[in-house]
């Protein structure tokens, strides 16, 4: 007998790395091309979301409305049932990064893979249960776990930001060595590459996502095993796909290699313990096989050979384990009363809409030329983490920019031309007379003024008394609010030079979206009629 | 310089020394201000500097050059918040053809420079007329003594020191501080740090600032200018139409030119009368040789 490794295989997993490797520069190119192309509108970038069945699933059962852009995840969904899992295996960019540095901790002797025979593989499917049971309470946490949210909103916020770092302080270094042509060509490319630096839990998501990546060192793909509840998804849907696994028993020479190394723990042998659900079909065993026992025919049979070990006992309890977490994700105060700092991006639907459709994705973020839209924390309540707030300390609303609405993959922003945009209404600016300039020195400053956007401007310039420390009056031009004409962009509290509490701060009420978020009764005052 | 050369440029530098300044102002063969109207921004620009005596009155061969537009906001050309962008193109058309070695053309914005560089259209004609667009570079800022009356130091983009000359090429508009912002003024986008505190004293800030920068040419874009809103506008009924271009050695003259655009009397600025005491230049319109022109 011919002892040899099967050259076909190799051939197949070498295609594979290619495919891994073309989708996760596709990934990276589509998320650093995320920021203002030079004009009003940019094409299609949060096009890989549209491809990912998980999302479209539980923003159409949690908003009760399908979004057409998910009609390309129908092919995901054709594909693994043909297939199985390949698009774990082929194309996600996350299971590419797992795949990469197990590899790497392999290479390195930090990770020596063993067999493994535990049932820690159904984790996923309870994360998946516990998911979807939520979205039948409209509760949409998809986006949490969901590989191409968690990846896209982890680089938006912590790896880019903190490489744009690094990068400017090697910049720096160019400098001092006194090689300026070379630092003065990377400042422009990285000017035009637009890269958002700060984010408000950049160090969190980042530290998420790094362990994410550090668990490769006690499994492979430890993520994509036990974790992804995509994963666990197309799981599910591969039951019936018709590339099987073939061991020759001929051939075969029962060295277990196919097991210890199989990325996903599918347990290629013996032939009756295979987990088509938890194949990826990354071709590793196939290709590892000293003997080139292992094929992938195309074939209908055997029918079923392991079968997802969903227990009716477990799914019973994992859905009311769902069913139970859901008021605890309602626990918030915003549902009484209107956050202030809840200062919502243009277009952002009804709170309670935009919840049900936000998948916590970052595009939004990424797109925004400012750096204003932040991942919340505590603002939303626990079910809106990480769903995008302003904070205008940090950047302000462009004016004549409507990106974040034209990347949401969802429609939780709704789509807006910068015509229509520049209605919106997200807040309200306040002059805070305590610490502003001119009405405590006296002198004057009107910056805020200067930067307010609309014309005419909402912030006018009064002249006004003002009484000095030393009993004299001076009368210096201060600023007053027009509500009529403010948006709420929060240009003004983000270059107000009183640096450290702004004097003129936004919150979110007079919010176009929201009816009860409101100042004025309007409606009153207009048919003042039958009272 | 030769050795020789320098001794001719000594010997007729000391003989004319012996007379009166006003002999050399006298026989000024170029008027102080070219004041030209016209349809077309890039004519009426190429015909101010050549009212001038021409580019190479200014610009020498060899010589690196950064033209200061004002791109500060997110606005596009109609709404006249940043310099017109066919100006600029021809000032940077006009340096090379002088043989300048390299024009350089950026702006300390107030909105994301990639936003307003692009919407003002000013980074895609001066990259067409050959000029190398640059967006501010935070490490090329550095601490510079201003020596200024009240600005004593402030941090500058270095590109701006480098420079063998200047050109300054900002738009008329109004501004509710110091009721409008012309060529002083566009001298705070060659800074970084908090600039919006030198609001508390800007009239003697920007008086400060064009001192120190000195441009060798100051061409103030009247085409479009925004009299209401300002400095960012928006509707289009803030702009009006005024088809000039004006244009001077001395960026006090320019600025109190620009300001009967706006029918303001140059003496109730407060900026320019600081900077006329301080000795910076002229506004006085009457004691000025202005060329008047429509092409």
């Amino acid at each position: 007998m011919k002892k040899e490794r099967s050259k076909k295989y190799r051939i197949i997993q070498a295609l594979r790395i290619l495919s891994q490797t073309v989708f996760f520069l596709l990934f990276f190119y589509l998320l650093l091309g995320t920021h203002f192309p030079g004009e009003d509108y940019i094409g299609r970038v949060e096009i890989f979301f549209h491809f990912d069945p998980l999302l479209a699933l539980t923003t159409f059962i949690a908003s009760r409305a399908f979004f057409v852009s998910f009609i390309f995840a129908a092919i995901t969904v054709v594909l693994t049932f043909v297939l199985g899992r390949v698009a774990c295996g082929w194309v996600c960019p996350l299971g590419s990064i797992h795949q990469a540095f197990s590899w790497l901790f392999k290479k390195s002797k930090l990770l020596r893979p063993k067999r493994i025979k535990d049932n820690r593989t159904a984790w996923k499917y309870s994360i998946l249960v516990f998911i979807l049971v939520g979205t039948l309470f409209s509760l949409n946490l998809a986006g949490i776990l969901d590989p191409l949210s968690l990846l896209y909103r982890s680089f938006v916020t912590g790896i880019l930001p903190a490489a744009n770092y690094g990068i400017s302080a090697f910049i720096g270094i160019l400098y001092k060595l006194k090689l300026f042509p070379l630092g003065d060509s990377l400042v422009q490319f990285m000017a035009n590459l637009a890269i958002n630096p700060i984010f408000l839990q950049g160090f969190l998501i980042g530290l998420l996502f790094s362990g994410i990546v550090l668990l490769n060192l006690y499994r492979e793909r430890l993520w994509c095993r036990y974790l992804c509840p995509l994963g666990a998804f197309l799981g599910l849907l591969s039951r019936w796909n018709i590339l099987k696994l073939k061991i020759d028993s001929q051939k075969c020479i029962e060295c277990h290699l196919c097991n210890i190394h199989c990325e996903t723990q599918a347990n290629p042998f013996p032939l009756e313990e295979w987990k088509s659900a938890e194949c990826v079909y990354c071709f590793t065993c196939s290709a590892i096989c000293p003997t080139s026992a292992i094929t992938f025919p195309v074939r209908t049979s055997p029918e079923q050979i392991a079968t997802v070990d969903l227990s009716r006992r477990k799914l019973i309890f994992h859905s009311l384990l769902g069913v139970l977490a859901v008021p605890f994700f309602r626990l918030s105060p915003a549902t009484r009363r209107s956050s202030p700092k809840l200062i919502r991006p243009p277009g952002a639907l009804p709170e309670e809409q935009f919840l049900k459709k936000c998948i916590k994705c970052s595009e939004c973020m990424k797109a925004c030329p400012t750096n204003a839209l932040q991942p919340a924390w505590s603002e939303a309540g626990p079910e809106g983490i990480w769903t995008p707030i302003l904070v205008p300390k940090i950047g302000y609303c462009e004016y004549y920019c409507s990106l974040c609405s034209q990347v949401c993959p969802t429609g939780a922003i709704q789509e807006l031309t910068v015509e229509e945009k520049t209605k919106v209404k997200i807040g309200l600016a306040w002059v805070n007379k305590n610490r502003c300039i001119p009405y405590n020195l006296g002198t004057p400053c009107i910056v805020c003024e200067e930067h307010c956007p609309t014309s005419p401007k909402a912030i006018k310039l009064v002249k006004t008394e003002v009484k000095l420390p030393d009993g004299t009056i001076m009368t210096p031009l201060a600023p007053v609010i027009d509500t009529d004409l403010c948006i709420g962009c929060g240009i003004c509290e983000n270059k107000c030079p009183v640096v450290d509490k702004p004097a003129i701060y936004v919150t979110s009420v007079g919010e176009s979206r929201s009816e009860k978020n409101q100042l004025l009764l309007d409606l009153i005052k207009e048919n003042s009629g039958p009272y | 310089m030769k050795r020789r050369e320098f001794i001719k440029d000594l010997a007729v530098g000391g003989l004319l020394l012996n007379f009166q300044p006003g002999l050399l102002a006298q026989n000024k063969k170029f008027p102080d201000l070219a004041w030209i109207q016209g349809e077309s921004p890039a004519q009426i620009t190429k015909e101010a500097v050549s009212s001038l005596g021409g580019i190479r009155q200014f610009i020498s061969r060899g010589d690196v050059v950064v033209v200061k537009p004002n791109i500060g906001w997110d606005r596009i050309p109609t709404q006249s918040a940043c310099t017109n962008p066919e100006v600029i193109k021809t000032l940077i058309e006009l340096s090379l053809e002088a043989g300048a070695k390299e024009v350089k053309v950026l702006d300390n914005p107030c909105n994301p420079a990639n936003r307003t560089y692009a919407r003002s259209g000013i980074a895609d004609a001066a990259k067409e007329a050959g000029a190398k667009v640059l967006f501010p570079n935070p490490h090329k800022l550095k601490k510079m003594a201003l020596k200024g009356e009240w600005l004593k130091e402030w941090e500058v983009y270095t590109d701006f020191i480098e420079a063998d000359k200047i050109i300054n090429a900002p738009i008329a508009k109004t501004h509710s501080l110091c009721r409008l912002t012309l060529g002083l003024k566009n001298w705070l986008g060659a800074l970084g740090g908090n600039r919006n505190q030198l609001h508390q004293k800007l009239d003697q800030a920007i008086t400060d600032l064009a001192a120190f920068f000195n441009p060798c040419l100051t061409v103030m874009d009247g085409y479009r200018i925004l009299i209401r809103n300002g400095p960012q506008g928006g509707r289009l009924s803030d702009v009006k139409l005024f088809k000039t271009v004006v244009a001077g050695v001395d960026y006090v003259a320019v600025d109190a030119a620009a300001a009967t655009f706006f029918e303001i009397d140059p003496q109730d600025l407060p900026f320019l009368r600081i900077a006329h005491q301080k000795g910076l230049g002229q506004i006085d319109l009457e004691k000025l040789r202005i060329e008047k022109r429509t092409v």
